[in-house]
């Protein structure tokens, strides 16, 4: 790796010179990590360009374009349905792939300015030269960022380098989409998934200077049972809420109330990713739940303090915080909601103006004074606010019901077409039920609230409704567990590579569910059973968490922690979910040998073609989730969204009845073979729960498999089916290339499905796309 | 639009494609015989996205072709599209049953990339498609599917052999 070689001199004094304190750089020099440098370090647009249009050119990109018009230069707006061109000669395709472009840069930029504070953070506490040791089982510290970068980092400094890489290309990919630039749209999706990978890297770095600056769990299977849902959090206590993804300032708060031994006296809670990190720091720090709790966790008057920091934040906090007198401090530049900068002030000086009243939040920049002043102001204004709430009675709540006329605005502008007029049509004459059950699919949007012509509270009157469930809800979470281990990778890369272990599921994203979080434990659940390795990160990992069964138990009781069969490992918050990938890059690197260090087409080819992994983010909302898609995408992992998901506007989508787009080189003779449709589709949008499962029991098959693996793979496959689809898949003869694949139990059924459909056996290859890695030409 | 402008569209298509949603089985059995009888009438296959194929087989309906909503909004926003197996390319394609954001999916793309006009005759009114029911309530949009239903039968009852 290149390593800077520093010189610090405390104290100098010559005839002509004097100084002190100094540090100086000498350079950079090459190290004695003994891995070759690969063909593409810190790749620019156009190295990987070529591996792009591979995936490109088989999963043609599908436009489902949410306008018809450009509106983003002055030159417009411009119509362009009909084949129309916009005025600067860019057609409807390729402006879609310049949104998915702009859309996935600003995912990237999030994550990348995220990695940045944390980073810069961490320095000024610990030096630069603080040693990243990642434990005893984690040798390869940071496979994203060896595979992209071709860097060994060792120190927190080390990871500047490797920020600076990636900020350069976020910068070249945002000016792409400036008027007048690309006009191709399979290149600007090339740029899409350049800067889905630029995501994975800054992630990874992000959250090993998280691991490694606050001591997180380090790979720990174990990682403790924490407690999550608004039932937890004691409301006699004065509580401070943290929202967000970045938790330099929730860490703050957690250190503070450590140092002055508060962790009993106050409640330290958190919700989306933060909360991760919080029970990450410290396990007494409890999570509420994902993004969709925020506005009615406010309006339950609970929180005394909220603190924010950054990403997946609702943008009228502040006027829900004021409804109940909770006070709000925001900690980032980049989410100040008008707040005044006090970050210069004592910090008594802004707890006496935000108990006062005399001002309703603070920016505070400084991670450390937010602790203090977090704190102590939860102390002094819990007693002034208690009782306050937006949430009305119950009499209150038939007066407001009693105003719905039945229009179905609601309805209509509802993302997940909710039923709410016949629940508040319901509520009219005092049953409630239906609202109770309407919150459990309601992702907390408020859009129902907008649209109603009568200004009817309905979020509010759900919480009401939901009043004694809420009080109740109470359930365990795994603390986010960070990487996976070397270990792990070694027991599980071969029978992953052959099929045996049937796949990898991983759940990550948003909670913009179609049709309530309960979904997501249960699909999990289907294969959990059936001993696929599931992972998780995220408001997903809490959606895992949020059902019991009937012994009261979520599944992260219910099943171990390790990255194995059957087991359910919840790697921690957004940033962390780029270990979910850097196990999938391990796969190569630790079991097959494959070198790592800026070798990324070699690796991406063996993960599309060997690794059975799937993504699921069921819940899509944010460009985050875009640019984790995309991301995984390019190493050849397939994602599958939820219905939302389809107003991302773009999906990869393969086509079975193009078999000239599915061959692959066999690397041992270079000869062209036909490998199936698989995977059949890089992002793909389900409609149902049952699609999901189906689709992924499909999506996990690889061209590499082992017979005895494609027989485990597709007896999941058939059975599923038949579960869900109500009879034998139609396609089987599509997945099956020899008698050999042919599940023991079904054999005869297959047969003669395969007989029918006039199947013939094909070769089961050495899969490869890539030409170099043919080893023996005929 | 009212349901027997949909069944005079319907009757003026020579292959017509029906593609039914998971969700057709949200809204009790007459959606779903509704499909059935249009199919059967006009002698289409039903494209089955998602899980609904379970329920066509409960129905005793075979002729469908099991596919992704997306899947087939892929396929024929593609001009080269022949069709779904044995049938041939549709010119005109019928859909209900499904998300709302996956069936306005499949109108926007098939509006922007497609000339195979779209008709909707889901619950809502859809304003991608070529031609749609307009938002109505459960019971009328049942009674609308029912009077469509008629209208297409009456239609072919009269039609020259």
């Amino acid at each position: 790796m290149t390593e800077k070689q520093r010189v610090k001199i405390e104290k100098m004094s010559s005839p002509v010179l004097k100084m002190g304190n100094v540090e100086i750089v000498l350079g950079k020099v090459e190290d004695a990590w003994d891995e070759p440098m690969g063909p593409t370090p810190k790749p620019r647009l156009a190295d990987l360009r070529d591996w792009d249009m591979k995936l490109l050119n088989r999963y043609e990109p599908f436009y489902s374009p949410i306008c018809d018009m450009c509106c983003m230069c002055s030159y417009g707006k411009c119509d362009l349905t009909k084949q129309r061109r916009g005025a600067c000669g860019l057609d409807m395709r390729t402006q879609q792939a310049r949104t998915i472009a702009m859309e996935s840069v600003i995912g990237a930029a999030c994550h990348g300015a995220h990695a940045r504070h944390v980073i810069e953070h961490q320095i000024q506490r610990l030096g630069r030269d603080y040693e990243i040791d990642m434990g005893l089982n984690i040798a390869t510290e940071a496979p994203v960022t060896r595979a992209i970068v071709g860097i060994k980092p060792k120190t927190l400094g080390d990871l500047e380098e490797a920020m600076e890489y990636a900020e350069g290309e976020i910068q070249n990919v945002l000016s792409s989409i400036h008027t007048g630039q690309e006009g191709d749209y399979k290149d600007y999706e090339s740029k899409a998934l350049h800067i889905g990978m630029i995501d994975n890297l800054v992630k990874e770095i992000a959250d090993i200077a998280q691991i490694v600056g606050y001591d997180f769990p380090r790979g720990d299977p174990d990682a403790p049972l924490v407690e999550m849902g608004p039932g937890t959090v004691d409301h006699k206590k004065p509580v401070v809420l943290m929202i967000g993804h970045n938790v330099a300032a929730g860490a703050e708060v957690l250190t503070y109330a450590e140092a002055y031994d508060k962790l009993d006296t106050i409640e330290i809670a958190g919700i989306c990713c933060t909360a991760h990190d919080l029970t990450r720091k410290n396990p007494k720090a409890k999570v509420i739940g994902p993004m969709s709790e925020q506005a009615r966790y406010i309006r339950s008057g609970i929180a005394d303090v909220i603190v924010l920091d950054e990403q997946c934040i609702r943008t009228d906090i502040l006027e829900e915080a004021k409804k109940v007198g909770s006070v709000v401090i925001t900690t980032s530049d980049k989410l100040a909601a008008g707040l005044p900068d006090m970050t210069s002030r004592p910090a008594d000086e802004i707890v006496d103006k935000l108990v006062s009243g005399e001002i309703p939040g603070a920016l505070i920049l400084k991670p450390e004074k937010v602790g203090e002043v977090a704190v102590k102001t939860a102390e002094m204004i819990a007693p002034l606010r208690e009782g306050r709430k937006a949430i009305p009675s119950k009499r209150e709540l038939v007066k407001e019901a009693k105003k719905c006329t039945a229009c179905e605005a609601c309805m209509r502008h509802c993302p997940v077409n909710l039923h709410i007029s016949d629940a508040l049509s319901a509520a009219k004459k005092g049953k409630l039920k239906a609202l109770e059950d309407l919150r459990e699919r309601c992702i907390g949007c408020k859009r129902c609230e907008a649209a109603c012509p009568k200004e009817i509270p309905i979020v509010s009157l759900m919480e009401k409704a939901s009043e004694k469930m809420l009080k109740e809800k109470k359930c365990k979470l795994r603390s986010g567990r960070g990487p996976i281990l070397d270990t792990e990778i070694r027991n599980v890369g071969p029978p992953i590579v052959f099929g045996e272990i049937p796949g990898v599921v991983a759940f990550a994203g948003c909670s913009n569910y179609a049709n309530g979080a309960k979904e997501v434990p249960e699909i999990a659940e289907e294969f959990l059973k059936r001993r696929y390795i599931v992972v998780a990160s995220g408001c997903a990992a809490m959606a895992l968490a949020m059902y019991t069964d009937e012994e009261g138990k979520t599944l992260y009781e219910k099943y171990p922690g390790n990255f194995d069969a059957g087991n359910l490992a919840n790697v921690g918050s957004c940033v962390a979910n780029a270990h979910i990938l850097g196990a999938a890059i391990k796969i190569p690197h630790i079991f097959a040998r494959r070198n790592l260090r800026a070798n990324f087409e070699e690796i991406a080819d063996y993960i599309l073609n060997r690794v059975g992994a799937v993504g699921v983010v069921w819940g899509t909302y944010s460009q985050k989730a875009l640019s984790i898609t995309t991301g995984l995408n390019r190493w050849g992992i397939p994602v599958i969204w939820g219905p939302s998901g389809v107003k991302y506007r773009r999906l990869y989508l393969g086509r079975r009845d193009q078999p000239e787009k599915w061959e692959v080189y066999d690397a041992k003779t270079g000869n062209k073979v036909p490998a199936g449709p698989l995977p059949e589709h890089l992002t793909y949008v389900a409609e149902s729960k049952e699609e999901v499962i189906v689709s992924i029991a499909r999506l996990v098959m690889r061209p590499n498999d082992t017979t005895k693996g494609r027989q485990i793979k597709l007896s999941h496959y058939i059975d599923l089916h038949r579960r869900y689809y109500g009879g034998m898949p139609k396609d089987l003869p599509l997945f099956i290339r020899t008698e050999g694949d042919i599940p023991i139990t079904e054999k005869e059924t297959v047969k003669n499905i395969l007989k029918e459909a006039g199947w013939k056996e094909t070769p089961i290859p050495d899969p490869t796309l890539l030409e170099r890695m043919i080893m023996k030409r005929v | 639009m009212r349901p027997d402008v949909a069944a005079r569209i319907i009757l003026k298509a020579e292959k017509p494609l029906l593609v039914v949603g998971a969700e057709i089985a949200d809204h009790g059995g007459a959606p779903l015989r509704t499909a059935v009888r249009l199919a059967q009438e006009l002698e289409m296959p039903i494209i089955a996205t998602a899980h609904s194929c379970k329920f066509l087989e409960k129905e005793g309906f075979t002729n469908y072709v099991e596919m992704g909503l997306v899947e087939l909004t892929n396929a024929a926003s593609d001009p080269e599209w022949q069709g779904v197996e044995g049938y041939g390319k549709p010119d005109l394609i019928i859909v209900f049953g499904a998300h709302l954001d996956l069936m306005n999916a499949l109108f926007q793309t098939l509006k922007s990339f497609s000339d195979i006009p779209t008709l909707s005759i889901s619950r809502y009114f859809m304003i991608n498609a070529d031609f749609s029911l307009p938002n109505l309530d459960e019971d009328l949009w049942l009674q609308s599917l029912e009077d469509l239903c008629r209208e297409v039968e009456k239609g072919r009852a009269k039609a020259p052999l």
